[in-house]
């Protein structure tokens, strides 16, 4: 993504530009570099990726029940699921919640904890590992197991409220508050943001904390002026990513559920829903109709991120 | 530049051998073919958990035994990824030679040309006729069963005693029976034992359905009329009203657990309705004596409703190139009272009584006393239904319509139409 | 990290005592929650089987090994077996991960070349749709190529970069390096080869730790593409020889299942501890000279 402004950057920085032909050369070059580098890559885009790829796309176009081959039906299933098919419109509606809510959440915490367990502190090796705990174990049977407990109509939260007099929910079982209880899940394994957020901070170099701490630039300043701006480029990323990956959660509504999405469809995300028409009712041209449906909004939001990011993402390499 | 490229070049090198190693050496135990030794080899996919596994490793031993020239491969995994991984390969003209499947899966299967007729290539004679006609869809004999089970109400009738409650008549009770029964347990414990867990298996509704002269699947239609769907959630909500079972909220929480971590299982109900091969599971995992009884009855019902239910089905793909040893291995594990010694009832209670005499009295308790319960009920007994396709869909849609219900997020009325339409826009394909 | 001769930034100095003392007590209280999940499946694989879900407290009222004696042994092969077949699978996909998804962000971060948004728009595109429509056509893929079975399934993506994750997760950690270094490198007169293996990448350490430590833990606990691509059960893995512990609708082995869920964390907590070494060690200064 260095646009073309930092290329030419790298032409004038070699040296005094005499002719048209030696940056073109230079150019020449350094793509055939890119491409080299890019070897493998494309390889695998055009061996392994761009075939499934395309295939989901004709087969969106088809009625294909995985068992029998699958016939063209043209814009059927695209029609079917906007007019007449109000489970796809619940479970958009799910998700785009679940979305909003979440993803801003858990990055704030990420980005938080990821600062206090930066340095300063005796056994921050420790913490940071505990830390990670909740999103090591996130997709394993045995959690789901431990969620319906904690969670449950006489589980650990509400014994705790009980101490304080408040008779809580069922918190996974009842429909007006299972999704929330998922969102607070998916906050709670803030690892993964975490983790890229403490590489970020290591990332940049402390000469730059140096000067400016001869500057006199307090604790604060230091943060505002250094730490923020340098850190966007990975705040940008996760956030990119965070959104991508929220908009195909599928395994927490599916292990909390029995990947029924129940209780009374409260947490059928969008990807479970494609799932269970994919695989339990035997209608995979459907699901990846949805699955593309669902590329366009996600490829939409992360165009409106990347045209947003020119406005508070700062690159080292576009100063 | 040259140095740093061997260093690379050299790791990823090493990387791509070991690879290509492991592929090989991996692809001896895989892909499908004959062996090289000249045996026939058979793919045989099953679901299950690791006991189901050390039993079928052993009848496969058994079947090699006696068939030196065949040489079968146990495919596996768990019950809830187990569809999934078998579409994909069957999607990917990978089918297995042998396939287990159950009842939901038959016509989805049948239906679309995937399985081959057995009919005339396993040995049927000794099998219950019943249960072996679930397995023929028009005309053809898709799937032969591995044994049956009945839906049945599970009680731990020290608890009933216990609450102050004497044990039901399961030859005459009504449904006002159970419901009142339940309330009381749960008073008499005070609080602590619940009447009953209540369960959206759609066997219940089947079986309640038939009691009214209702069939839940008419050919490719739901069968059951609003009224009976109303009357059934009826009594769910009476359940809950009189606190013989807990609110709607733990009620669907316990509901979707498995039985050893359901109400029964842990010992905090009375009763629970569970197919009949479950009965070891919940009584090993509440430490209790448990019994079965018949579902209570509708009043002035001329039938119990029940039905025995395969098990799982044998079928083979239609486009095994050994179908001739497909139906051998599956003629072994339904006939011979080898296979049969070994099994015991982990796929049902063997449906060839022969093999069932052979192995009785190995049989642990629990499945002593499921037999027992079924020899019982068999004059009762109606023929169970093969779902239509799409039927996996209903189930979950059932469950869907009755939380809303129970949840008071939907009048009954309501409910019954919107369940009655989406079900049968599910099965009509 | 800093000289010793030059000030400590501000940033870094430690806190005072008071403040330091209410960090830690803040940070352990939220620690046990953040714990709990481990410490009860801990317990839960202590506890003789039958009392797992009728005691669901944290403290066992009775304790015995008997849960991991009985899962190491309960499957067609010894647990340690699937350990094996999960670490082959897992290293050489930190490896491949590695090596490609490096290659790849380079030339995205720091390389001009022709229609290279449209590719890196591509690259984003292909983790944009979820990944259940295309587990089917990739399995005919694969099933096609004979190589259902085999390892190739699993590694070959990674080989081949195929994570746009760790791609765009480098090029950001790339991008926030000055431009300066890979000029200076270059005016001393190194190749863009040289650049990347000797300027960049040492500087990218952060962003290689934690692709490695992603890489090892979502392969180490994928399920599904395990399941599809080794079937065979000589060839199970981890999370699918876990899975074979559970039975929906029958007799589950919960104790065992605990017990060796505890035992396959033991690697990935190892690969964590070990990684965050590199993850916090921080870019060698020196380097920026």
């Amino acid at each position: 993504m260095a646009d073309t402004v930092a290329v030419e950057r790298r032409a004038k920085a070699s040296g005094p530009v005499t002719g048209g032909s030696r940056t073109t050369e230079r150019k020449r070059r350094e793509a055939r570099a890119a491409y080299l580098f890019l070897a493998p890559w494309f390889v695998g885009l055009f061996v392994i990726t761009i075939g499934p790829i395309l295939a989901s796309l004709y087969l969106s176009f088809t009625d294909y029940s995985l068992l029998e081959e699958a016939k063209w039906v043209g814009f059927d299933n695209y029609v079917k699921m906007f007019t007449e098919d109000p489970r796809f419109v619940s479970s958009l509606k799910v998700t785009t919640i679940y979305v909003v809510v979440s993803v801003p959440l858990q990055l704030a915490f990420a980005l938080a904890l990821a600062l206090v367990l930066d340095r300063g502190l005796r056994g921050l090796p420790i913490y940071r590992s505990i830390f990670y705990l909740p999103s090591l174990l996130g997709g394993s049977v045995a959690i789901a197991i431990l969620w319906r407990k904690v969670f449950g109509a006489e589980g650990l939260v509400n014994a705790v409220l009980g101490v304080f007099g408040i008779q809580g929910p069922g918190w996974v079982s009842d429909p007006d508050y299972a999704l929330g209880t998922l969102i607070l899940l998916h906050v709670w394994t803030f690892g993964a943001p975490m983790i890229i957020f403490l590489a970020g901070l290591r990332q940049i170099p402390s000469s730059y904390y140096e000067a400016a701490s001869v500057d006199g630039a307090g604790r604060l300043r230091q943060f505002r002026s250094i730490t923020l701006p340098l850190l966007t480029p990975i705040i940008f990323f996760n956030l990119v990513l965070e959104v991508i990956k929220s908009f195909q959660s599928f395994t927490q509504s599916f292990i909390v559920s029995n990947g029924s999405g129940g209780p009374a469809d409260s947490t059928l995300f969008y990807t479970l829903y494609l799932y269970l028409k994919g695989f339990k009712n035997y209608d995979m041209g459907y699901a990846a109709a949805m699955a593309w449906v669902l590329l366009l909004i996600i490829a939409g939001l992360t165009g409106v991120n990347f045209l947003a990011s020119k406005y508070w993402v700062f690159y080292g390499d576009s100063k | 530049m040259s140095s740093g490229k061997k260093m690379w070049s050299a790791r990823v090198g090493g990387a791509l051998l070991s690879a290509a190693l492991l592929a090989t050496t991996a692809a001896c135990g895989g892909g499908s073919g004959d062996s090289a030794d000249g045996k026939v080899k058979l793919r045989f996919s099953y679901w299950g958990s690791d006991s189901r596994q050390k039993l079928t490793e052993q009848v496969i031993k058994k079947f090699e035994e006696k068939n030196p020239t065949i040489d079968v491969e146990g495919e596996f995994s768990d019950w809830s990824s187990y569809y999934e991984s078998l579409s994909t390969k069957v999607a990917g003209g990978d089918a297995p030679d042998v396939m287990t499947i159950e009842i939901k899966g038959l016509r989805e299967y049948a239906g679309r040309g995937i399985l081959a007729d057995l009919a005339g290539k396993v040995a049927t004679s000794d099998l219950d006729a019943k249960v072996l006609g679930t397995g023929a869809l028009d005309g053809k004999q898709y799937a032969v069963p591995s044994g049956a089970n009945a839906f049945a109400l599970v009680a731990n009738t020290a608890a009933v005693e216990k609450a102050g409650q004497k044990a039901p008549d399961d030859a005459t009770w009504t449904w006002d029976d159970y419901l009142g029964l339940a309330a009381k347990i749960t008073e008499g414990s005070g609080g602590k034992v619940y009447g009953t867990q209540y369960t959206f298996n759609s066997a219940y509704l089947t079986i309640f359905a038939a009691q009214r002269g209702e069939k839940f699947f008419d050919g490719n239609k739901i069968g059951v009329t609003p009224e009976t769907l109303k009357a059934w959630w009826g009594n769910f909500q009476k359940l809950i009203q009189t606190k013989g079972s807990p609110d709607a909220a733990k009620s669907a929480e316990v509901d979707a657990n498995s039985p050893d971590q359901s109400l029964l299982g842990t010992g905090t109900a009375a009763f629970g309705m569970w197919w009949s091969n479950q009965l070891g599971t919940l009584s090993k995992a509440s430490g209790q004596e448990l019994t079965l009884y018949r579902l209570p009855k509708a009043k002035g019902a001329t039938t119990s409703g029940m039905f025995l239910q395969p098990a799982m089905y044998y079928t083979t793909s239609a486009k095994t190139e050994h179908a001739a040893e497909a139906a051998k291995f599956i003629d072994f594990l339904v006939n011979d009272p080898d296979a049969g010694a070994i099994l015991l009832s982990d796929r049902g209670l063997p449906v060839n009584s022969k093999v069932l005499e052979a192995v009785k009295s190995k049989l642990p308790p629990a499945d002593v006393k499921t037999l027992e319960f079924m020899d019982k009920i068999r004059p009762e007994l109606v023929d169970a239904v093969v779902p239509p396709k799409g039927a996996s869909g209903v189930e979950d849609i059932l469950k869907r319509y009755s939380e809303e219900v129970l949840f008071g997020r939907m009048t009954p009325d309501d409910a019954a139409q919107k369940f009655l339409t989406e079900a049968n826009a599910a099965i009509a394909g | 990290m800093a000289t010793p001769s030059r000030p400590v930034p501000v940033l870094f100095r430690p806190l005072p005592k008071g403040g330091r003392l209410l960090k830690h007590l803040l940070l352990i209280g939220f620690g046990l929650v953040m714990l709990y999940p481990l410490l009860w499946m801990v317990s839960s694989s202590l506890k003789p089987e039958e009392l797992i879900f009728r005691q669901p407290g944290l403290w066992p009222s009775e304790v015995t090994l008997d849960n991991y004696v009985d899962g190491w042994t309960a499957l067609k092969h010894p647990f340690g077996y699937y350990l094996w077949n999960s670490a082959v699978v897992t290293a050489l996909s930190v490896v491949a991960n590695l090596v490609a998804c490096s290659l790849a962000a380079y030339a995205f971060a720091r390389l001009g070349f022709p229609l290279k948004k449209l590719w890196f728009a591509v690259m984003l595109g292909t983790i944009m749709l979820p990944h259940h429509v295309v587990i089917v056509p990739q399995y005919i893929m694969f099933s096609k190529l004979g190589l259902i079975n085999t390892i190739w399934p699993l590694v070959m993506p990674k080989i081949l970069a195929t994570d746009a994750f760790f791609v765009f997760l480098m090029v950001q950690f790339i991008r926030t390096l000055p431009r300066e270094l890979d000029e200076a490198a270059e005016i001393d007169g190194a190749g863009y080869w040289r650049t990347f293996y000797r300027v960049v990448m040492p500087l990218c350490l952060p962003a290689l730790a934690t692709t490695a430590i992603f890489t090892f833990i979502w392969t180490w606990n994928d399920f599904l593409s395990q399941l599809l691509y080794l079937n065979n059960p000589d060839n199970f893995t981890v999370p699918v020889a876990l899975r074979t512990f559970l039975d929906s609708s029958g007799e589950s082995s919960w104790g065992p299942m605990f017990a060796m869920s505890i035992v396959a964390l033991g690697p990935i907590f190892g690969f964590f501890l070990a990684g965050q070494k590199y993850l916090i060690r921080g870019v060698a200064t020196t380097g920026l000279k």
